[in-house]
């Protein structure tokens, strides 16, 4: 068991499966010797050399195509977005080439890559570099989206997103790139569509993404002190969504609150209240409660940027909203 | 009116010689402002008109619409194919229409397709192609200089011009096949294809109007053992293979190979070649061109019926010599 | 170039597969028995036949809408191609892509595509691949001249120039992107223009003529082998019928069309294989017949071929 930073861990899977498999290779802008904007290829230039971790120009859809075809001339690419924001930029390369091409051509392709991209809001780098997307992509049959919150699931995430024959958008938020936390050694990969309980309780479930699931966590242990038992539930992807959990645990606990932080409007949450709302309603107390951000762009400014993000004040009023 | 006539063609500088060679890619674009340059040096010497062969990229519409210019342009009366038959068409409606000199931007094929339309009016060719032996390698503005007072009178066409020698290609009934300024090969292919020749192993016999060493393509081979200026209206035949010399020749941009020469001789005018390969595929001008079939015959002839051709240089000199650019001040 | 006679004779083969399988999608589609849409290749076979017969097996391509041509070039089954257009569950796609989305990775084509510029960065990615095994192979971009104008293609161009990539970019200049001649949609008139801004050789060749496409193609696939980078080649040339069937082609003149049927690619080269002795009326008849046949049980195949069953639909959205 080592404690690793989310970055570190993220690191090591992709340099453990590059040690594994030759034909596992990176490029995005600034990944070689750089190491990456937020430096999570660091050291991977140096040890595999330019031919496996390869800057490219400042060139999204030519990324996103060259990774696709790459893929499907057998090679296992994960390459990098250097903000998820960008990925309107190559967007077609992605929903209408990598997410499509195998079910047009009647299952006799297999696009094996992965799409990393840091997202979310907090360092002020407003509304062209703070976005959550996931929403767009796990709209799109074809692909698959992960969003990982420790640096556990980071780690065994990634192995998996690498090892899928799938294109993986793999969505990291970038506030989390410091935290650290437990990885086992050897730890593996880690299945698409299992999600994770935090934290159980019997009283409301909260479904959280991404770094919402440490907001979540802090709001439970709000809650506690005022009497209420909240379920922490991270379904870890949001593509294949693991449906399963979250109805076990509705079903436990009658109440449910959705937390993330792409904007509240036709979010993921939404995904998750409607599965819930038509599987499930007999089994609700409450109505189901989104904690989102505001219909608005990423703002600037530091006042501007921490009111629009959603957090654990947020999930606790949710929570005490529906249980008055 | 004082009229001069411009064959710029669109597509020159683009054949298959950028992959298998190191040609340079000449775009359009470029072909345009080197027109603009001709038509400052035209204006300057009071040429009031330009007829043009249309071509799709409207090379001599956009360089007009880029200055302001004096000189007035029009189409010559035709429709643009997109074949070398256009420039042919053109240079004999720029001779119907009494233009005082054509300038040419192209390499040697268009050169050629130029002088099957004429052999009257001096032909002012610019290099923009890519084995360029006819074409001058010179700045436009003063070809427009040169060409101007040529067409204006202040100098004569038979002080400031040459006629070229040209190699007629004859069929077994004497007819005029086709023609070539500079070079005709036999080549063992039996079709045109992309036209370009680039490799010497098919190439057997060689037919040259003028050679010089420092020259480029197939003249180059027999500029290395001679050189015949196209003045002098001597030609050379030269039958490649073992036996003879071997000389090391750049036969294109950027390709130099090693050419075996079994026998060379030098023609006069009126002498002509007889080529009983066949098929073969005769190239002209570094351009496949005249398909021979299967017991069928050609003859290559030498002759003085070729194009006049502006010698800039000369004409420079001679206008220099009468002060014309001396200005009262 | 010495062309060997069997790779005329195929060239002349692949023309006139394709020649006749277009022209039975064109009587079919108006019968209404196509569903969807088709885009014909008639009169820009030779593009096609020419660039794969400078091909290997291995080698990529990526298609376009335009695609049929291009696969049928490549080796494409006319059982499985014809089967796939009619929709049913026999066909290459099983009736998930349709004409716009056959592929046949084993026979390395990537796919058609149904976005203008959508094969670009594909073919530079599969040009990646075969430099990072060192593999003697190419990939081949098929695109036209709107195409030219996407951002992708341009990416795809710049990658491909930037790391050295063994791509052929082949841009088959039609004239037209949908309804919008080229006069109207770029400032330039040949595509081979831009390849200098790539430091790449750009050049062009009649794309009616399918020995010229042979011989630039198969310079530029040795320069690519040889690890000299990428090339673009323009084909001139020229679709006799609209962007897609059923467009009345109210943007252009039958005298145009006219002039280009007068080019077509086809007879022109049937002529020279008879000309030149390489193939007697006798064989040429035999091998249109054959062709014929061929196209005939493909259709046969393909109408009595069953429809997929809607349950089909949830098969091959994941690996």
């Amino acid at each position: 068991m080592a404690q690793k930073t989310y970055m570190q861990a993220l690191n090591d899977a992709m340099r453990e499966e590059m040690e594994r498999d030759p034909n596992v290779l990176i490029f995005g802008e600034d990944v070689g010797q750089f190491g990456g904007c937020f430096g999570v290829t660091k050291g991977l230039f140096d040890q595999f050399g330019e031919r496996r971790v390869r800057d490219t120009p400042i060139t999204e859809s030519a990324i996103v195509g060259a990774a696709t075809g790459a893929a499907a001339a057998g090679l296992r690419p994960v390459c990098e977005l250097m903000f998820v924001d960008f990925i309107g930029v190559s967007m077609d390369q992605l929903f209408n080439q990598a997410a499509k091409m195998r079910y047009m051509f009647g299952g006799k392709t297999t696009i094996p890559m992965v799409l990393r991209a840091p997202q979310g809001g907090g360092i002020g780098a407003a509304a062209q570099h703070s976005q959550s997307l996931e929403s767009w992509f796990m709209h799109i049959p074809g692909l698959k989206v992960v969003m990982p919150a420790t640096p556990e699931d980071a780690y065994g995430l990634l192995i998996s997103a690498i090892r899928d024959d799938n294109p993986v958008v793999f969505l990291e938020h970038k506030m989390l790139y410091g935290v650290e936390g437990e990885v086992p050694d050897n730890a593996g990969p880690i299945p698409f569509g299992k999600a994770r309980i935090h934290r159980e309780g019997t009283d409301v479930t909260i479904v959280a993404l991404s770094k919402m699931v440490y907001s979540a966590l802090e709001a439970a242990e709000t809650l506690a002190a005022k009497g209420i038992s909240a379920e922490v539930v991270d379904p870890r992807t949001v593509s294949p969504l693991d449906m399963d959990s979250i109805l076990t645990s509705v079903k436990k606990t009658h109440s449910l609150v959705i937390a993330h932080e792409a904007v509240k409007i036709a979010g993921a949450g939404a995904e998750i209240a409607a599965q819930v709302a038509e599987d499930a309603i007999d089994y609700l107390d409450a109505p189901i409660m989104r904690v989102g951000a505001p219909f608005v762009p990423v703002p600037f400014s530091p006042p501007l940027e921490e009111a629009f993000l959603p957090n654990a004040e947020d999930i606790v009023a949710a929570v005490e909203k529906i249980r008055s | 009116m004082k009229t001069v006539g411009i064959i710029a063609n669109p597509i020159s500088g683009k054949d298959i010689r950028r992959l298998v060679a190191h040609g340079s890619v000449f775009d359009n674009q470029e072909k345009v402002r080197i027109v603009r340059r001709l038509l400052v040096g035209l204006a300057s010497v009071g040429i009031e008109r330009v007829i043009f062969m249309p071509d799709y990229y409207a090379i001599v519409q956009r360089a007009h619409k880029g200055i302001h210019s004096p000189i007035e342009i029009a189409s010559a009366p035709m429709c643009a194919e997109n074949t070398q038959e256009d420039s042919t068409k053109a240079a004999r409606l720029m001779v119907d229409a009494g233009v005082g000199c054509i300038f040419v931007l192209g390499g040697d094929g268009t050169s050629r397709a130029v002088a099957k339309g004429n052999a009257v009016v001096p032909i002012l060719p610019l290099s923009t192609g890519t084995n360029n032996v006819f074409p001058y390698m010179i700045e436009a503005t003063v070809a427009g200089l040169a060409g101007g007072v040529l067409t204006s009178g202040q100098i004569s066409v038979e002080e400031g011009c040459f006629r070229s020698p040209v190699l007629e290609v004859l069929d077994d009934d004497n007819n005029l096949v086709d023609i070539a300024l500079v070079d005709a090969a036999v080549h063992t292919d039996t079709f045109v294809g992309s036209k370009a020749i680039w490799s010497m192993k098919q190439i057997t016999q060689i037919v040259l109007t003028r050679c010089r060493p420092d020259s480029i393509g197939l003249s180059a081979i027999g500029g290395q053992l001679h050189t015949l200026t196209p003045q002098e209206h001597r030609g050379l035949h030269l039958i490649l293979g073992p036996g003879g010399k071997r000389v090391l020749s750049p036969i294109a941009p950027g390709l130099i190979e090693p050419v075996d020469i079994a026998l060379e001789d030098h023609l006069t005018l009126g002498q002509s070649i007889r080529v009983d390969q066949s098929p073969c595929v005769i190239a002209l001008d570094g351009e496949r061109e005249v398909e021979v079939k299967r017991g069928a015959h050609v003859h290559i002839r030498f002759s003085d019926r070729g194009p006049w051709v502006v010698d800039v240089s000369k004409v420079m000199a001679l206008a220099q010599q009468a002060g014309i650019f001396v200005q009262p001040r | 170039m010495t062309i060997k006679k069997k790779t005329m004779v195929q060239m002349y083969n692949t023309m006139y597969r394709i020649r006749q399988f277009e022209k039975k999608l064109q009587e079919f589609f108006a019968a209404g028995k196509i569903p969807g849409f088709v885009h014909l290749y008639l009169g820009e076979e030779a593009v096609a036949a020419g660039t794969c017969a400078a091909l290997n097996k291995e080698d990529y391509i990526t298609s376009t809408h335009r695609g049929h041509g291009h696969l049928i070039a490549k080796g494409g089954d006319l059982k499985l191609m014809m089967a796939e257009i009619y929709g049913k569950s026999t066909g290459y796609c099983k009736g998930k892509g349709g004409s716009m989305h056959i592929a046949d990775v084993d026979l390395g084509i990537l796919g058609a595509n149904g976005i203008v510029g959508g094969g670009g960065p594909i073919a530079a990615g599969a040009g990646m691949a075969i430099q990072y095994r060192g593999e003697d192979r190419v990939a081949v971009c098929f695109f036209g001249d709107g195409a030219s104008n996407q951002g992708t293609t341009q990416e795809a161009l710049n990658l491909a120039s930037a790391w050295n990539l063994p791509v052929v970019f082949v841009n088959e200049n039609n004239g037209y992107g949908i309804s919008c001649p080229i006069s109207k949609s770029m400032a330039i008139t040949d595509i081979a223009d831009r390849a200098a801004g790539y430091d790449m050789p750009g050049v062009i060749v009649d794309g009616n003529d399918v020995v010229a496409v042979y011989e630039a193609i198969t310079a530029a696939v040795e320069r690519a082998r040889k690890g000299e980078g990428p090339s673009l080649v323009e084909c001139k040339t020229y679709r006799w019928r609209g962007h897609f069937e059923g467009d009345a082609c109210t943007y252009r003149s039958d005298d145009e069309l006219d002039e280009w049927v007068k080019k077509d690619p086809i007879p022109r080269f049937a002529k020279k294989l008879l000309d030149d002795g390489i193939l007697t009326q006798k064989e040429l008849d035999k091998l249109n017949a054959d062709i014929d046949d061929e196209l005939a049980a493909a259709i046969t195949f393909a109408e009595e071929s069953p429809l997929p069953e809607p349950a089909d639909m949830f098969d091959d959205v994941y690996a």
